[in-house]
């Protein structure tokens, strides 16, 4: 019954887009009214859908195909949930909700002031849920059915069973589907005639914000993710997935400060079309990538090319339609009014360049051995050796320029009163860096780089924050300095890791850094689906004291014959003791692995801070929207 | 009820010692951990060289690893080999030629620098010289006015 | 100027589309490693040959005939499904087999073919894995197709199935066309 009825709200939910579309078609104020019924109406048959796959879920409903390929009985609810949006039939149907539900917002800005404007962008909205419905109901139906019906389902794996792998893929979908929005918005702004009266980026912009905030979020909930469960220390690979959510993220913060330009001086209009466009593309553009089968991945879905056509050519459509509107209309947009390098829109315009750069060069990057296989027969791979030389140089001046640009003024800054403004920021920043070498005493050239800026940064947004300057936006500053806080603990744990691996007998004792490890004993533990075997190791500081017991699993899942390892980390401000346990036995001994990660915490407290500040952004922009409307 | 109880704790310690055992054989599942401590080379330096060269050569059967990082079993053999090349005496150029002769450069995680990734090299460097050519001409034209 | 420069983003687009299709319409296998070894001699090798006394010397064993050189091991269980199909080259087609053990026992090995039957004319043994790295193995099974001139023609990676028996079967009866 269950099923029948998401499959029903489904096929409900393309008819209300249909309608959404031929409204806004024939727009005149009369059928107000109707849209809101209509937009209702999608955004609740969208609802249902998605809660009915859900409740097949949470009660294994193994009748329904997409049930039993992701899940399985003995599995918590919390994860038979999250398995909802872990396969690729049930993120699409959550992609369909985000849709809607941002298609609900853009209608809350609906006026007498702006309704032609307003049903341009449900317009554009409405063909872009009509696009991935269609492609849903024909190509990835969650409601299929299987017979004979099954008792036990596939989906165990266990180390999927995380809770920030569970939430990450709805926060990065707020992200990717959000910049929908933006697109909707830009391709209504490049096809209306009389647009100057209707503040068009004051609308866009916190649709952007929440895009990007969530964004952020749910890639740093990834790389927490990788960090604690895969057990050898990295939190970013690189990865052509990875990459996908990336790219997006990359032009919506060019996107952001652009709108910011365009809000207060009417500077980068086109940018701002251009990059709203291109940010919603990625995004589609990379779940293309996932789900085509064209590369491999440890994101991919399953393979099945006939979807990646039906996804490319919606691709394709949207986006030949937005960019050839974007070469004929948009230079109305440029304004002649050029603004000095010395400004504040000068440094983000600088930076905004820096950007673009870095996503094409990632871009690159990830397609690159595709095109290779197209022209020759060889298969080249590029990793993170490449985008190490290749992206980094670019983000350094980047950074630089971040902590500059703030504190200039629109227009024009004067160079002399701006090199007083930034002084004591930036002897606070030779201070603690010499500071931090004199307690670390290590002295590689990226290290310098790196606390440098990160200090850069830290000082003047934290200056800016005690001292409540009134010129400068708070969200603003929380958010630079969660950048320059994520880059400490970037710097830190990459530059300064040290690394033991030896192998240890029972109360064997090994020293790294300042602490001494006592490997204690072996036991053997009993989970709620596992059972496993785990090392107890003491951790002495300095002066005997016990400051942690680190307790280092593997574990064995019997219904899926899967084993799995369990890295023990003990974490504080200043360092992360990462302990994985290898095999071994009583006689030989056990293969150990220990890792002494510094300022590792500061790269999630740093992303959570930037998140922070998307947060009061979004609650600064909200208000001033209100009174705008 | 009791003899249900220890009918139950039998049954798990037979599971523990089934799996202790595959733990314990050599024909194991992949438990080898990346770089085991008896791989480790005594003169530092070449270890040091060692792990430089495996951070960029990539484990073919792993997802995006390099085999610094990956626990399979081939990861593991081209390790020990490419220590025995570095004792031997062979230069770092000479074991990846013997890698990509072998598995093609599909197996280095850096690009190397040939015809086929002179585009991939060169080209964010193109990129970075219109950023700046453009930011110049945008310099110009606000000094203009 | 102006004008000219807006159709770019557009243009590029388009490039990347066109590559996209392509890739897309093309039939590959994404994690498929193509051979570095295709059109070059084989890996000259000497190891002890499970069943026989004598060494085995490729510059001896190759050199005559089509050959399929077979990467296989007792602990593989796709091998093991393979295995009914590497009978069928040697039963039906007539082909030599060279079965390469990788990182097997011995004793183990000699049970496993007395049981399913034993295609191979010759069983080199490659105990730690030398030989497979040598011909650029990077998953067992592993089948090649070696031409009567020492050339290998053609890789398969994986176990053999009904479609790539078929093709390699094709590929073998184009090389002896050839010659």
């Amino acid at each position: 019954m269950v099923p029948s009825l998401g499959y029903f709200a489904l096929c409900l939910s393309l008819c209300f887009a249909v309608l959404q579309l031929l409204i806004s078609i024939k727009n005149n104020s009369v059928v107000f009214v109707t849209y809101r019924v209509v937009i209702n109406g999608l955004l609740i048959s969208s609802l249902i859908s998605f809660f009915s796959l859900i409740f097949c879920y949470a009660v294994s409903d193994f009748t329904v195909l997409n049930v039993f390929q992701n899940s399985h009985e003995t599995k918590p609810l919390f994860y038979k949930i999250a398995a909802v949006w872990g396969n690729h039939e049930g993120s699409m149907l959550l992609w369909i909700l985000v849709l809607t539900l941002f298609n609900f917002f853009i209608f809350r800005l609906y006026s007498k002031k702006n309704f032609l404007f307003i049903s341009k962008v449900l317009q554009t909205q409405s063909i872009v849920i009509i696009g991935f419905v269609i492609f849903s109901i024909l190509t990835s139906n969650p409601f299929e059915r299987i017979t004979p019906s099954q008792n036990s389902g596939l989906g165990f794996n266990p180390i999927l069973q995380d809770p920030a792998l569970a939430i990450h893929p709805p926060l990065l979908y707020v992200g990717y589907v959000g910049f929908s929005a933006a697109f909707s918005f830009a391709v209504a702004v490049l096809s209306s005639n009389n647009i100057e009266k209707i503040p068009w980026y004051s609308y866009m912009k916190p649709f952007v914000l929440f895009a990007w905030t969530f964004l952020t979020i749910g890639i740093a909930l990834g790389s927490i993710w990788a960090y604690y469960e895969l057990g050898w220390g990295g939190w970013w690979f690189w990865d052509p997935v990875e990459n996908a959510s990336f790219m997006p993220w990359l032009l919506g913060t060019a996107l952001l400060h652009s709108l910011i330009v365009a809000e207060k001086r009417k500077s980068l209009q086109a940018w701002v079309l251009l990059l709203s466009i291109l940010s919603f593309l990625l995004s589609v553009i990379g779940t293309f990538l996932v789900r085509s089968g064209i590369l491999t991945s440890v994101h991919a879905f399953a393979l099945d090319p006939s979807r990646g056509i039906y996804i490319l050519g919606l691709t394709a459509f949207l986006g030949c339609y937005s960019l050839i509107l974007f070469a004929t209309r948009s230079n109305k947009f440029i304004r002649k009014n050029y603004f000095s390098f010395l400004s504040k829109e000068g440094s983000i315009l600088v930076n905004n360049i820096l950007i673009v750069v870095v996503c094409s060069t990632v871009f690159l990057g990830t397609i690159y051995p595709l095109l290779v296989e197209i022209f020759t027969s060889n298969k080249i791979s590029v990793g993170e050796p490449y985008y190490n030389s290749t992206v980094i140089p670019i983000i350094i001046p980047a950074i630089i320029i971040m902590g500059i640009g703030p504190m200039m003024n629109w227009e024009k800054e004067n160079g002399k009163k701006y090199l007083k403004k930034i002084i004591p920021a930036f002897s606070i920043t030779c201070l603690i860096t010499l500071l931090i070498f004199s307690i670390y005493q290590s002295f590689s050239f990226i290290g310098v780089m790196g606390i440098i800026l990160a200090f850069w940064l830290i000082s003047n947004n934290l200056m800016i924050l005690i001292k409540k300057e009134k010129n400068y936006l708070k969200s603003m500053a929380v958010a630079h300095l969660g950048v320059g806080l994520l880059i400490l603990g970037i710097t830190g744990s990459s530059v300064w890791q040290k690394e033991k691996i030896i192998n240890m007998k029972i109360n064997d004792k090994v020293n790294v850094v300042k602490y001494n490890i006592i490997f204690e004993k072996i036991i053997e533990i009993t989970g709620p689906n596992y059972i496993a075997i785990q090392g107890n190791f003491l951790v002495y500081d300095g002066k005997e004291n016990i400051i942690a017991k680190l307790k280092p699993e593997k574990r064995f899942y019997p219904i899926t014959n899967n084993i799995t390892t369990e890295v023990a980390i003990d974490t504080n401000i200043l360092r992360d003791l990462y302990i994985v346990l290898g095999k071994g036995n009583e006689n030989d001994g056990w293969i150990v692995k220990i890792y002494y990660n510094p300022l590792v915490i500061w790269i999630w407290i740093g992303a959570l801070t930037v998140f922070l500040g998307g947060v009061i952004s979004i609650n600064n922009n909200l208000k001033k929207l209100k009174i705008l409307l | 009820m009791k003899s249900k109880m220890i009918i139950k704790k039998f049954v798990l310690k037979l599971i523990f010692t089934f799996f202790l055992s595959i733990l314990f054989s050599a024909f194991s599942i992949n438990n080898s951990y990346a770089v085991d401590p008896d791989e480790i080379l005594i003169n530092q330096k070449q270890e040091l060289r060692a792990r430089k060269i495996f951070k960029n050569i990539r484990c073919l059967v792993c997802q995006n690893q390099s085999i610094d990082e990956s626990t399979a079993p081939l990861a593991k053999d081209l390790r020990i080999l490419i220590r025995s090349k570095i004792v031997k005496g062979d230069n770092d150029k000479k074991i990846y030629k013997f890698l990509t002769d072998r598995y093609g450069d599909f197996i280095l995680l850096k690009p190397s620098f040939k015809i086929n990734t002179l585009l991939l090299w060169f080209l964010p460097v193109i990129f970075l010289s219109i950023g700046i050519f453009v930011l110049f001409w945008h310099n110009k034209k606000s000094k203009k006015n | 100027m102006r004008k000219k420069t807006l159709i770019i983003p557009f243009a590029i687009f388009l490039l990347i589309l066109i590559a996209f299709f392509n890739l897309l319409l093309k039939e590959r296998n994404p994690s498929d490693i193509p051979s570095n070894l295709i059109n070059k001699k084989i890996p000259e090798f000497e190891a002890k040959s499970l069943l026989r006394s004598e060494k085995f010397l490729s510059v001896e064993k190759f050199g005559n005939e089509v050959i399929l050189v077979n990467f296989f091991a007792t602990w593989c269980k796709p091998c093991r499904d393979e295995h009914v199909y590497i009978k069928r080259f040697s039963d039906e087609k007539k082909i030599k087999i060279i079965g390469i053990n990788y990182k097997d026992k011995s004793q183990k090995t000699i049970q496993w073919l007395k049981k399913l039957g034993n295609p191979y004319s010759n069983i080199p043994i490659d105990k730690n894995g030398r030989i497979a790295i040598d011909w650029g193995v990077y998953g067992i099974p592993e089948t090649f197709v070696v031409s009567p001139k020492k050339i290998i023609k053609y890789r398969h990676v994986g176990p053999i199935t009904k479609k790539s028996f078929e093709k390699i079967n094709l590929i073998i009866n184009e090389i002896k066309n050839d010659n």
